[in-house]
C-alpha cells in the first residue's frame, strides 16, 4: 500500500527513508463501500487522498443535474483541492464508484510535514503545480477539441474506465449527452490500455 | 538604463510586489533584496506577443504595470483564457513547467511592464531557500483556487450571472479591456455581451 504511494511520490521528489516515514506516519488508511460520500458541497475538504484501490468521482449539481469533473482511479490523487487548500467550503461532492481504499492526509498533518522537511515542501509545490497544469490542460483541450475528438482522446487513454464507469457518468465527465456518447461508441474498433490521469 | 535606475523607476511597483509576496510567506526587506537580482524587468508596447505559439515559455511574469491577456488561437477565432492586470501572474503555464512548445499566446493589451523570473532562476532560488519553496507552493495553491473558481463558474453559472459578476467584481477591467476580449473570456457571444450591457450602467 505504502509502496504504491512511495513510488508515486518518487516521481516528483526523491525523499529519504526518514522523510518518507515521517510523511507515512501521518497518513490514514480509509476504506469505503461504493457510493459513499467522502465530501459534500458546503463542507470543508479535510483530506488529500491517494487512491490505492477503487474508483472515485467528483461532481456538482447544476440545477438538478450532476456534472462530473473528475474520475480518479488507482495511483491518482483526489480531493476537493480548492477547498482543501483554501479552507473554504467545497463546491463539489466526492463519492466512491467502487469499494475504495484511500491513503489520506489531513491539511494539519500536511502542514506539519512541510515544516519538517524542505523536500516535503518541494513535493507539495510540485504536486500542487501538477493539479494546476492538469486543470489548464483540460481547459485547453475542451476549447480545442470537439465532442468527437474529446471522446476519442478519452477512450484512447482510458479504455479501462469504459468497463468500470457507468456510461452516463463518462458522458457527463466529457460534457456530452449520454445519447451522443452511445453514438460515438461506434467509432471504436480497438482498445489500447494506456493510463492517463483524469482530473479536470 | 542600468539595473539600478530601472529598480529606482519601479520602486513603488516593487514595494507592491514585496507586499504581495509577503502575504503568502513573510519576507524581510533584506530577503526581498536578495531576490532582486533574479527579477528581470521587461517593458513592452501594447499589442506585443510576449510568448508566441510554438515557443517555449521561459518566464513567469507578474504585471508591474499594464494589462495582458492569454489566448488560444483556433482556426478562425481566438479564445481568451486569461485577463491580467497589475499584481497578477501571467505566463504560458503548461509550456513553462513542462518545457514544451506553448499552445497559448500571451499578448499585451496596454503598454506593459513585467517583473519576470526565468525558469532557471526560479529553480536556482528554490534550491537555495526553503522559504522560497514555501512561497512558490503557496502562490501556486492560490493560483489553483482561482482557476478552480473560474472553471466552476463557467460550468455552473448562466451567461447572465457570469456577466453580472464580472462587471461587479472587475469594474476597472471593463474600462480598460476591449469588450470582445472580455466576452471571449466569459464565453459569451459579442452580440449577447452588448445586449447584457443594458443590465448595468457602466461608470464612465
Amino acid at each position: 500500500m505504502l509502496d504504491m504511494l512511495r513510488q508515486y511520490v518518487s516521481g516528483y521528489v526523491a525523499l529519504t527513508n526518514e522523510e518518507f516515514t515521517f510523511l507515512a506516519e501521518k497518513v490514514v488508511v480509509r476504506r469505503f463501500d461504493r457510493k459513499h460520500q467522502l465530501v459534500q458541497a458546503g463542507e470543508v475538504e479535510r483530506y488529500m487522498n491517494f487512491v490505492v484501490k477503487g474508483l472515485v468521482r467528483m461532481y456538482f449539481y447544476k440545477g438538478t443535474t450532476e456534472v462530473i469533473t473528475t474520475i480518479a482511479k488507482e495511483g491518482e490523487l483526489v480531493s476537493s483541492s480548492a477547498s482543501f487548500l483554501s479552507g473554504m467550503p467545497s463546491c463539489y461532492y466526492i463519492e466512491t464508484l467502487e469499494p475504495s481504499l484511500l491513503l489520506s492526509i489531513s491539511r494539519e498533518d500536511l502542514d506539519r510535514a512541510y515544516l519538517q522537511s524542505p523536500r516535503i515542501e518541494k513535493l507539495g509545490r510540485l504536486l500542487t503545480t501538477h493539479v494546476v497544469l492538469q486543470k489548464e490542460e483540460w481547459e485547453l483541450e475542451c476549447i480545442r477539441l470537439d465532442t468527437r475528438d474529446r471522446f476519442l482522446r478519452f477512450v484512447e487513454n482510458n479504455s479501462d474506465l469504459l468497463q468500470r464507469v457507468p456510461q452516463k457518468y463518462l458522458a457527463s465527465y466529457l460534457n456530452m449527452k449520454p445519447e451522443t456518447f452511445s453514438r460515438l461508441k461506434h467509432l471504436l474498433r480497438k482498445k489500447t490500455p494506456v493510463t492517463k490521469t483524469l482530473h479536470r | 538604463m542600468t539595473q539600478t535606475s530601472i529598480l529606482h523607476r519601479y520602486r513603488a511597483a516593487l514595494d507592491k510586489l514585496h507586499h504581495y509576496l509577503g502575504a503568502f510567506a513573510p519576507i524581510t526587506k533584506q530577503e526581498f533584496t536578495l531576490l532582486l537580482p533574479y527579477i528581470e524587468i521587461r517593458e513592452f508596447d501594447k499589442k506585443v506577443k510576449v510568448i508566441r505559439e510554438g515557443e517555449v515559455e521561459r518566464y513567469l511574469n507578474i504585471i508591474a504595470q499594464g494589462l495582458a491577456r492569454k489566448y488560444l488561437p483556433l482556426k478562425n477565432k481566438e479564445i481568451t483564457i486569461q485577463l491580467a492586470s497589475e499584481g497578477h501572474l501571467i505566463h504560458s503555464e503548461l509550456s513553462f513547467h513542462n518545457r514544451i512548445p506553448s499552445g497559448a499566446i500571451v499578448e499585451t493589451i496596454e503598454p506593459t511592464v513585467f517583473f519576470s523570473i526565468s525558469y532557471d532562476s526560479l529553480e536556482q532560488l528554490y534550491e537555495q531557500s526553503p522559504k522560497i519553496e514555501r512561497l512558490g507552493r503557496l502562490l501556486i495553491s492560490e493560483l489553483f483556487i482561482k482557476k478552480d473558481s473560474r472553471y466552476f463558474d463557467q460550468l455552473n453559472k448562466s451567461t447572465r450571472e457570469r456577466f453580472l459578476e464580472y462587471m461587479r467584481n472587475h469594474p476597472q477591467m471593463v474600462q480598460r479591456v476591449p469588450q470582445k476580449y472580455i466576452a471571449s473570456y466569459l464565453n459569451i457571444k459579442p452580440e449577447t455581451f452588448s445586449r447584457l450591457k443594458h443590465l448595468v450602467r457602466l461608470k464612465k
